[in-house]
């Protein structure tokens, strides 16, 4: 049996243990949030924080998972009051079809723990998710709002 | 339904049942057209609350229709966006005579970058008479003439005595008013306060909060899960598979074959060979259907590898059968009489579409009756595909319609709703077939391949005397060798040919325009070297001295020529086009009409050692006509400049043997953050049209070019052969 957490919820898991957190995220706990993309780590749609670290879903097993902390986007506010990370993708418009964005977010929040001021090499090399509709020129500018508001707060 | 600000729109409160005379309440299909559906306020209907939720027609896919159409609508309505929350309306199109669902007025699908034109007359009128109508309601309560009131953010308002009704209070009253149709004004542009100001994704917040608003993410009760291993080789066959092994592993309800469709294989392909394994949930189905042990025989497409294709382009460039496609003056004259010529040959190979959202859908499909949840280009199409692949009356068919994660034209097609809808059929119960990235690049319909050659004549003024085209394509397509500037000057010849294989190919955001825009745009830009020209001042001259000419190609719009020599001198001054820059650093330009829209860029660039670059800033200018969202335009724009840097520079489906290989993100490779220019400059360009036209596709094209060109320029390599990665 795995025991974890998901968004502060207690969790018990007794299913297949090489299923990835992706499709319990969707599937068990009904979090829709957290999108396949590739199913092999490259793209990022299924970024979740596991003990607070950006982690790609679709590539760990449940077997992993005992005693961990999973964050989804859904996760990630507040109650009505939004992460300033979504704040910031609000208010620089970033989303087009808007697929990606759950991973871009989770990452960037997990980013901004560690990197709270990044310049433009750290974004380089710090966010790798991909975008289909090439929303990188105003998740670029969506990061940098979203460090300063939380260095403002 | 996307949900903005809950602002208390009812400031009376009061309650109301909605407005039933005017609005679709049911999502399924209409056996005959209708004056309820037909041009008449489906655009509008009120939540339990009393909140106004518009309905949006059309589908969107990033391409921010959803927004653009809300827009519209609230603008001839008088609500304000903020005050409102919108919605997707289900297809009410109509059923013809041979029981196939078709568009009525409001065409409720997006390609061609058609979706802000086409619905701007309609919307704008179903709307502006549902505020008519609101007008004449409050008229005959107040006994009044409707001449003494206006309306404003949602209520109707007695300019003398200032009394006011909201359109809600009027909902009784209105249900009985009609009005002709003919006499209902839209608004003046002067008039506007919600088109033509930048306006935010009106999904923004559902999607930063991670709301299911994909239809991936739809569950319904007692649904089944599908994954399908499809045949990898094109257009190959089944030989055997594990059946009864796969039937017995944890999970799993049913194995079935599905076969390819149509069953002759030189027809274009809808569906391929393949195993489907159904089980209760999506890992318990993609688990066993990983363990599916499948003979393929691919044998009808073992020659079908890229490099071989191309190899028979350029070959047939050399010396193959040509059909003439345009033809104009005497172009053998010319070139005699040319002071210089270039003879250069171009080659791009074959791009996957790369949907983010892997398809999916769900069917339930029951004896007489279906259901459909997808996101889909068209809303028509998939109840003629349950009509198609189940024999269920498409007026029997009820669909449900969400946003796509991206669709880029690969999504308008009927595969992956043919697949839930014949799994749910033979299996009696609600079927979720989701796609892998494997699958959706293997069973793409990517962008077509090939090779051009392009001589051009200079004559002694250095002005362009004559354009030979001749495209090698694997794709009948033959826009590049018909269309400017072989139909707009004179001495010209324009030929095509074709190398058949087994690919299916479908469109690629910007068919034809894509890549035939880089041919066309590095041939002039060479052709302004050879010239002795700057590239910008010869095509200026080049495009003042074309003025207007129809385009031979769909949608043959008139393209006024002068505005794309407009365009060009705005990117210009605007990137600073021509100043000193360090060595190693270049600026390249281009321009170009797709479909119904009009991009210009500059590329300013920096060469990174000798085969790699970084591109720092992208100035733009669009002509859309009337941008009805300045912010969206701008986003479309950007999206376009992104895919297609990602395009030129990796865009590779590599087949070998008939077998797409470079079938996910670690073999097809996808631009990053890191290789995004910092800068991003977009002009929207104001010739004073009153209409909007496109935006979608237009900023793609001439990018390609735009990149190559810069490239030349920092670094005098000509890149004649994409991708760049790979040959520079």
């Amino acid at each position: 049996m795995i025991n974890l957490t998901i968004n502060g919820i207690q969790r018990s898991f007794e299913g297949d243990e090489e299923m990835p957190l992706l499709w319990h995220l969707r599937e068990d706990a009904g979090l829709k949030g957290t999108k396949f993309g590739c199913g092999i780590g490259q793209c990022g749609a299924c970024t979740v924080h596991v003990d607070g670290e950006a982690t790609r879903s679709c590539s760990v097993p449940m077997a992993s998972l005992n005693g961990t902390a999973i964050t989804t986007i859904e996760g990630l506010a507040d109650g009505d009051n939004l992460h300033p990370v979504q704040e910031a993708w609000l208010e620089e418009d970033v989303p087009q079809c808007g697929y990606c964005q759950a991973g871009q977010i989770t990452a960037t929040a997990a980013f901004l723990k560690n990197t709270p001021n990044p310049t433009d090499d750290d974004i380089n090399e710090g966010i790798t998710n991909i975008c289909r509709c090439g929303t990188y020129f105003r998740i670029r500018k969506a990061i940098k709002r979203a460090a300063e508001n939380m260095q403002n707060a | 339904m996307t949900a903005l600000s809950r602002r208390n729109f009812l400031k009376s409160g009061t309650a109301f049942a909605g407005l039933t005379v005017l609005v679709s309440n049911s999502p399924a299909l209409l056996a005959t057209d209708s004056e309820l559906h037909h041009g008449i306020g489906p655009c509008l209907r009120f939540s339990s609350e009393g909140l106004p939720i518009l309905c949006v027609p059309t589908p969107d896919m990033g391409q921010g229709m959803m927004t653009t159409a809300a827009q519209i609508i609230a603008e001839e309505l008088d609500l304000e966006l903020s005050a409102v929350s919108v919605e997707f309306l289900p297809f009410v199109g109509v059923i013809d005579e041979n029981g196939v669902a078709q568009d009525g007025d409001l065409i409720q699908g997006a390609g061609g970058s058609h979706s802000t034109m086409t619905l701007w007359p309609a919307l704008r009128k179903t709307s502006a008479y549902v505020r008519a109508l609101f007008i004449e309601a409050a008229a005959q309560q107040w006994a009044v003439s409707s001449n003494s009131l206006f309306t404003d953010d949602g209520y109707v308002i007695n300019r003398k005595t200032g009394a006011q009704l909201s359109f809600g209070e009027l909902d009784d009253a209105v249900q009985t008013v009609s009005l002709d149709k003919q006499t209902i004004e839209l608004k003046p542009i002067k008039d506007f306060k919600v088109v033509g100001k930048d306006a935010t994704n009106v999904a923004a917040r559902d999607i930063v909060t991670g709301e299911p608003v994909f239809a991936s993410d739809i569950e319904v009760p007692g649904m089944l899960h599908a994954a399908i291993r499809r045949c990898p080789h094109l257009n190959g066959k089944i030989v055997s598979f594990n059946k009864g092994t796969i039937e017995q592993l944890l999970g799993v309800v049913a194995v079935e074959k599905i076969d390819r469709y149509p069953e002759e294989r030189e027809e274009f392909r809808v569906l391929s060979d393949g195993v489907a394994v159904i089980a209760k949930t999506y890992w318990q189905a993609r688990k066993a259907a990983d363990a599916l042990e499948i003979e393929w025989d691919g044998d009808i497409s073992k020659d079908d590898s890229t490099d071989l294709i191309l190899e028979k382009c350029n070959a047939l460039l050399k010396n193959g059968e040509f059909k003439q496609v345009q033809k104009r003056g005497d172009v053998d004259a010319a070139f005699e009489r040319a002071d210089k010529t270039i003879d250069v040959t171009y080659t791009h190979p074959s791009w996957a579409h790369t949907c983010i959202e892997p398809h999916n859908c769900i069917a339930d499909v029951k004896t007489d009756t279906a259901e459909i949840w997808v996101g889909h280009q068209t809303m028509s199409r998939p109840a003629n595909i349950a009509k198609k692949f189940a024999g269920i009356d498409a007026a029997k068919v009820t669909g449900h319609f969400y946003r796509m994660g991206t669709g880029f034209g690969r999504k308008y097609v009927e595969d992956f709703v043919a697949e839930a809808v014949i799994l749910s059929k033979r299996v009696r119960a609600p079927v979720k077939v989701t796609w892998s990235r494997e699958d959706e690049i293997e069973q793409d319909y990517p962008n077509h391949m090939g090779a051009y050659r392009v001589r051009a004549a200079i004559d002694d003024k250095g002005d362009l005397s004559g354009w030979h085209i001749k495209t090698a394509l694997d794709t009948g397509r033959d826009w590049v060798a018909r269309d400017f500037p072989a139909n707009t000057m004179d001495n010209t010849l324009g030929e095509v040919a074709r190398v058949p294989n087994n690919i299916s190919r479908g469109a690629w955001r910007g068919p034809s325009h894509n890549t035939g825009a880089w041919v066309v745009q590095s041939a002039l830009n060479e052709a302004a070297y050879a010239a002795g020209r700057d590239p910008l001042e010869f095509l200026v001259a080049l495009y003042k001295q074309t003025g207007t000419v129809r385009a031979p190609n769909w949608p043959n719009m008139d393209i006024d020529f002068r505005r794309h020599a407009a365009m060009l001198e705005k990117v210009a001054s605007e990137s600073g086009y021509g100043k000193k820059m360090p060595s190693g650093w270049g600026h390249g330009i281009a321009v170009h009409h797709t479909f119904v829209g009009t991009c210009a860029h500059v590329i300013e660039l920096e060469m990174v050692g000798d085969n790699d670059y970084r591109v720092h800033k992208v100035t733009s200018a669009i002509d859309c006509g009337l941008a009805v969202n300045p912010l969206g335009v701008r986003a479309q724009v950007e999206s376009g400049i992104m895919d297609g840097l990602c395009a030129a520079k990796y865009g590779n489906l590599v087949f070998e043997n008939g077998v797409p290989v470079t079938n996910n993100f670690d073999s097809y490779r996808k631009m990053r953050i890191d290789e995004a220019p910092a800068v991003v400059d977009v002009h929207i360009m104001d010739f004073g049209d009153t209409d909007p036209k496109g935006t979608g596709e237009i900023s793609l094209p001439p990018l390609i070019p735009a990149l190559t060109n810069a490239i030349f320029a920092a670094s005098r390599k000509r890149v004649r052969t994409l991708p760049i990665s790979e040959n520079l």
